[in-house]
């Protein structure tokens, strides 16, 4: 019964989603709409107009940046969301024993000491690069989200190494929700600049006198998201493994 | 300071903004949570008012982000249907208050949760915001993550038994749903080569073939329906919407399903000025099926004894209402449909936040529990039954004039027979309604102790209140303010 | 039709993968694997709007003196980057609440949790 609903239902949504995509214009060739229309204005201009030879970093910071703002709030959401389910009351100490002795939550195996003390010295080594990421997005492959993801698994790396006593002081609590918010603080900040620049909330000044202030802008930007998406990713795995 | 051009972005950033500081203001202590979280709401609504006040004045207007002309920008578009922030303010601001006291009672949620529940409630709120007022289709996707998200964990907020489990069961449809739409935006990226939706309804009219747009607006529909919890894609909201603490019931219920519309209306938008597909077969289908909801809703509200729970079978009754009135796409129906968006939220925050108010003082939430507690807590009973014979549709109340409208639109349509649905569902809704006034006023009580409770606190028996009076008296006016823009939505289809 | 089907097969591909994910939901017990499928079904989307990008022989959208045309579509990258992201988000607060169940009710088998409602 239940799999013949399945099977209903795969099919139901298969042989429409076929009959759609069969008739979409052929992949691969620069007469689909898809290249002639905004596409081909991005690649025309995008690298003088948007400041970013990378355009897809120019289409993501500079035409579309309300999305890019609208996107960091959902990692900002996300972390809130998880906070909001996983926070608990502070356990008794007993309790914690208990379930410990009912084997519950087993402990952690010990970390050998070979892969310690590789992640150690590749530590500073990989900060390196994700500040790299972070900085070069708008000229090579790369930029905010990408390096702060590699600075937030180079954190929870450390943390499993290390453990949560030593990595923990690196976030301080009051400097922690702001670490947490800056990519959409970052947003805030240089859309009101822009606004104050150009007339255009997130406005990128265009002449090239203040050429140097749409760089640091771009790069306040930049680091603003790095900052905030390792933050987010480093709190929501310490609130997950306390669980 | 009415035409300042700014306001289109403060409305949407202010509240995200907030809720991102919401933890950094909290540091010190969390009693400053709910105290912020009142002054961004403040300062959205004023920022509203503006904004309907120029759209009242001059008609839709745009902003455009970065100085971009679209479509190689996002476009911040406000019209008539935009006006529906207003809605999304006032019951924003009032559920914050509401929550002030609520949120602190509820006995299983750690003290050390509450900001985030601000924090989460803004999102939500400013993600409404900018769903509504957007006039981009990636944008419009973006808004609807974080509304959704946000409202995924508010359910799981309660901390109750199975609360976790409705908000996964919710999440894991709702993400399927997200999924659907953003497929079907890069279907219509695919085929126009645009995101702004009037570029993309302008190129659609030329787009050939119409298998892709056609199979774009089918998931659009579906994905945007499960939103709005038609039936048969309604599963996930009695659980969700029930277990909810009050006031985010009152959000869940009266605003964030009604995005589901608003998205629809959208939708509806781009592809009646296109004009490349006939839109006859969908709207058949979809008042079919709203024809369905109103009835089964009703139907299994009746069988409830828990109070939210019944609440939260009404509510799919109602979408099943507003659907109906967009798919019979006539003028008064499609104007009834709109202005029931914003009624049924004003009515059903009535009812989910004087719910609230019972379950605050008496810890209780069954009918059989509460008998008799019209008594002790008169005010709150007043409120309730208000929003009881407004939801039924009885003139002169705010409920009336919708379903008036759309009964009509059905006799216009020529399609007698889902004005009688109507009436019938109407009927079922008047038979639960009356059992619950009947419990409260007029059995005896099966809990003695009901008798002794006092009246709920300001800061709870103010917005229900507030909104009941709203209840009687604001009817017709979403009707009037509503007309141009649905007349607009039907113009090009001739009809 | 078959050889449309044919001549998009990148588009044909994302939808197969599509469907595999809708099964696994329906059809798995399992939150975790439920979940798993939902993440199926994501990576589809974003493959489908990445093939939409992509031209033949075309090099990445970064400009620069060796930069030579053509180049595939920059904007479905900068759209999968945020759904990336969004994904992400949603897979975060997933695992969260799988975790809570786990505390709450000792099982994350859909039925037996069904049975204890």
């Amino acid at each position: 019964m239940k799999k013949a609903f399945v099977a209903a239902l795969l099919i139901i949504t298969a042989i429409p989603l076929l009959i759609g995509v069969a008739a979409l214009p052929p992949h691969g060739e620069t007469t689909a709409p898809v290249h002639t229309h905004i596409s081909a204005r991005y690649l025309m201009r995008g690298a003088e107009e948007a400041g970013a030879d990378n355009i897809v970093t120019g289409v993501l910071l500079n035409y579309r940046g309300l999305d890019t703002a609208g996107e960091v709030t959902v990692i900002f959401t996300a972390l809130v969301a998880g906070l909001a389910v996983l926070i608990t009351r502070r356990k008794e100490p007993g309790a914690k024993a208990d379930s410990a002795a009912r084997g519950d939550v087993p402990a952690p195996p010990p970390v050998s000491p070979v892969v310690s003390f590789v992640v150690q010295l590749l530590a500073p080594f990989i900060a390196l690069f994700a500040v790299y990421v972070i900085l070069n997005g708008h000229v090579t492959p790369g930029g905010g989200f990408q390096g702060g993801a590699i600075l937030g698994a180079l954190f929870i790396a450390l943390t499993i190494v290390l453990g949560e006593g030593r990595t923990r002081s690196l976030m301080p609590r009051l400097a922690l929700p702001w670490m947490q918010g800056a990519a959409l603080i970052s947003f805030v900040v240089v859309g009101v600049l822009g606004a104050g620049l150009t007339g255009y909330f997130l406005g990128f000044p265009a002449e090239a006198s203040l050429h140097l202030v749409r760089e640091l802008m771009m790069l306040v930007l930049e680091a603003g998201i790095g900052l905030g998406g390792a933050a987010i990713f480093a709190t929501l795995f310490l609130q997950m493994e306390a669980e | 300071m009415l035409a300042w051009p700014h306001w289109l972005v403060v409305v949407v950033l202010v509240p995200l903004l907030g809720a991102v500081l919401t933890p950094v203001v909290s540091l010190r202590s969390r009693h400053v949570a709910p105290w912020w979280a009142l002054g961004v709401m403040s300062v959205t609504s004023t920022a509203a008012l503006f904004l309907i006040l120029r759209v009242a004045a001059e008609g839709p207007f745009s902003y455009l982000p970065g100085g971009w002309v679209p479509p190689y920008g996002i476009e911040l578009r406000f019209d008539e249907f935009s006006a529906s922030i207003s809605v999304i303010c006032l019951i924003g601001w009032l559920a914050v208050l509401y929550s002030l006291r609520y949120v602190e009672w509820l006995r299983e949620v750690p003290k050390q949760r509450i900001p985030y529940y601000y924090s989460l409630l803004l999102l939500n709120l400013g993600g409404m915001i900018g769903f509504v007022i957007t006039g981009d289709l990636f944008n419009m996707f973006v808004f609807l993550e974080i509304l959704s998200l946000s409202a995924y964990a508010l359910v799981a907020f309660s901390g109750e038994h199975i609360a976790e489990m409705a908000a996964f069961k919710y999440l894991l449809m709702g993400a399927i749903s997200s999924l659907l739409v953003l497929f079907s935006v890069g279907i219509l990226f695919g085929v126009t080569g645009s995101l702004n939706m009037a570029d993309v309804a302008t190129r659609l009219a030329s787009a050939e073939p119409v298998a892709p747009a056609a199979l774009a607006l089918g998931m659009l529909t579906v994905g945007l329906m499960v939103k709005a919890a038609l039936f048969p894609v309604h599963i996930w909201l009695p659980d969700a919407h029930a277990i909810a603490p009050s006031p985010i019931s009152a959000v869940l219920s009266g605003l964030v399903v009604k995005i589901g519309i608003i998205g629809m209306i959208r939708v509806y938008q781009i592809y009646n000025s296109a004009n490349m597909i006939d839109l006859h077969m969908l709207n058949q289908t979809l008042v079919w099926l709203g024809a369905i909801s109103i009835v089964m809703g009703a139907f299994f509200a009746i069988f409830q004894d828990d109070i939210k729970l019944m609440l939260a079978y009404s509510t799919i009754s109602n979408i099943g209402y507003i659907v109906m009135g967009l798919g019979l796409s006539t003028n008064s129906s499609i104007i009834g449909g709109s202005a029931h968006v914003f009624n049924h939220a004003l009515i059903k925050a009535t009812l989910f936040f004087a719910a609230g108010g019972l379950i605050y003082r008496t810890g209780y939430r069954t009918l059989t529990d509460l008998r008799g507690i019209g008594r002790s807590m008169p005010l709150t009973c007043i409120a309730i039954s208000i929003g009881a014979i407004s939801i039924v549709g009885i003139p002169p109340t705010a409920g009336f004039f919708c379903k008036w409208y759309i009964a009509l639109g059905a006799f216009e349509a020529d399609q007698p027979f889902f004005g009688f649905a109507l009436i019938f569902g109407a009927l079922f809704i008047f038979i639960y309604y009356i059992r619950m006034v009947n419990a409260f006023y007029f059995q005896a009580p099966t809990r003695p102790e009901i008798l002794e409770v006092e009246e709920a606190p300001a800061s709870i028996l103010f917005p229900t209140l507030l909104l009941a009076v709203l209840c009687l008296t604001v009817g017709p006016i979403p009707l009037t303010f509503i007309k141009p823009a649905a007349e607009l939505l039907l113009a090009p289809l001739g009809g | 039709m078959l050889q449309a089907l044919w001549d998009n097969l990148d588009y044909v591909a994302p939808v197969v993968l599509f469907c595999i994910g809708l099964y696994i939901i329906i059809a798995k017990n399992n939150l975790i694997k439920k979940f798993l499928g939902l993440n199926i079904m994501e990576t589809a989307v974003f493959s489908f709007i990445i093939a939409l990008g992509v031209v033949d022989g075309g090099d990445a959208p970064i400009m620069g003196a060796d930069a030579r045309a053509p180049f595939a579509s920059p904007v479905p990258q900068a759209l999968v980057l945020t759904g990336i992201v969004v994904a992400v988000s949603t897979t975060a607060l997933a695992l969260s609440l799988i975790i809570r169940i786990y505390r709450q009710c000792g099982t994350i088998e859909a039925d037996e949790l069904r049975e204890m409602e």
